[in-house]
């Protein structure tokens, strides 16, 4: 109790019974924070000062010496994960962004070397072979190698709204298998070109999973997925809320809360693959050779 | 002042040799480093109010670290660990908070 006799932070004197008597840890913490220690020495000291031996001052600094170098030390070292942990981060994203933008470069330039070819091809076939480039055009339409436009349908799949995206149920989300029963669903109600998020579908392209995220030939997608198709809104929608695609579009919209719009827009782009690899070719026109070569 | 004196030396000092820390230490360095943080505070305050001592600086500073580190230990024994280590945080804080409460009333006078 001494230690409260003295000092800027006495306590008044308490009436018998305190307001705050089971509170007096709080209010000693929080109106006396300063070492008591201090008044104390300072009291002694004011009756004189009191003469200090070499020894007594030597410990004291070695004392402080160490206390210095320990807290440094111990800075330093909790300091040094976290930043080697950063770094590691920092060259991760590095990298990424640097493949990314490799990535979307090379990109362009299949764009561009696809346009090339195009145009090289409509050079070579000419004016004199109309038949020929009017064959081969719903081809290309077909096959997704060049870029088309026009009416379609617009559906956009998002996923449930959540509070903590890392706990939420797989179930609440957009999977592959949605998307693979809408496009199909689309095919099968007489769409002639199909795009997801402006990834080009064609005969070759997979909806698959890996993990959380959607992939679209191999190209992650995340949601909102819009699921663009060209053709006749009018009759493609009534097409397909008769095959399963609806049935399983209404079923997300009310059992997984899924969110699922359609509409039908008077103008879509939709890109091209660009060339695809060629694995059979038959002279147009020619009669099909019936043995393919190896 | 001989304590500040001191503690600046073995800061310098530990800045340029980068001591490491032994491993078992490590769990007990963030508590010791905010009791350390209390002890300059008070330090300081004791210093503006006119009071201080070196002794009472240094020795505060000292049992302030190791009580701190001692709690943390006791709490990882008693599987309560991180619930001591908070309380002492809280108890910490409050102090340093008020004690730079009124460093800030010696030095901007409000």
């Amino acid at each position: 109790m001494t230690s409260r006799h003295g000092g800027e932070g006495r306590l008044p004197v308490a009436p018998a019974k305190p307001l705050d008597a089971s509170m007096t840890l709080l209010t000693e913490v929080y109106r006396r924070p300063l070492d008591p220690g201090y008044a104390e020495a300072a009291a002694k000291k004011s009756g004189g000062p009191v003469p200090r031996s070499v020894r007594s001052v030597s410990t004291l600094v070695a004392i402080a010496v160490v206390l210095g170098l320990g807290t440094t030390a111990a800075t330093i070292a909790l300091r040094q994960p976290a930043s080697s942990a950063q770094r590691a981060r920092e060259i991760l994203e590095a990298q990424i962004q640097e493949r990314t933008s490799k990535a979307d470069e090379l990109q362009t330039q299949i764009d561009d070397l696809t346009t090339q070819v195009g145009t090289l091809q409509s050079q070579v076939l000419g004016d004199d072979d109309l038949a020929l480039r009017d064959a081969s055009n719903p081809v290309a339409v077909e096959s997704g190698v060049v870029a088309v436009e026009g009416r379609g349908l617009r559906i956009e799949l998002t996923d449930a709204p959540t509070d903590d995206p890392d706990t939420q149920d797989p179930t609440l989300r957009v999977q592959d298998v949605d998307l693979q029963v809408i496009v199909n669903g689309l095919w099968a109600s007489g769409a002639e070109a199909i795009a997801i998020n402006g990834h080009r579908l064609t005969a070759m392209t997979a909806i698959r999973s890996a993990g959380e995220a959607v992939l679209v030939d191999l190209v992650s997608l995340s949601s909102p997925y819009k699921v663009d198709a060209i053709g006749d809104p009018v009759a493609m929608q009534p097409a397909l809320a008769r095959t399963s695609a609806g049935q399983h579009m209404s079923t997300l919209r009310t059992t997984y809360g899924i969110g699922v719009q359609m509409s039908s827009r008077s103008h879509l782009e939709l890109p091209g693959t660009g060339p695809v690899t060629l694995q059979d070719a038959t002279v147009l026109g020619a009669p099909e050779s019936p043995e393919p070569t190896p | 002042m001989i304590a500040v004196v001191g503690l600046l030396i073995g800061i310098v000092g530990g800045l340029l040799l980068q001591p490491t820390v032994p491993t078992e230490l490590q769990p007990y360095l963030p508590i010791a480093v905010v009791a350390a943080l209390d002890a300059l505070f008070g330090g300081l305050r004791a210093m503006l109010d006119g009071i201080f001592d070196d002794r009472v600086f240094l020795i505060s500073f000292l049992s302030n670290v190791v009580v701190a580190a001692l709690i943390v230990f006791l709490g990882d024994q008693l599987g309560v660990g991180t619930q001591l280590s908070t309380a002492v945080v809280v108890v910490l804080g409050i102090r340093i908070f008020s004690n730079a409460a009124s460093i800030r009333r010696h030095l901007f006078k409000a």
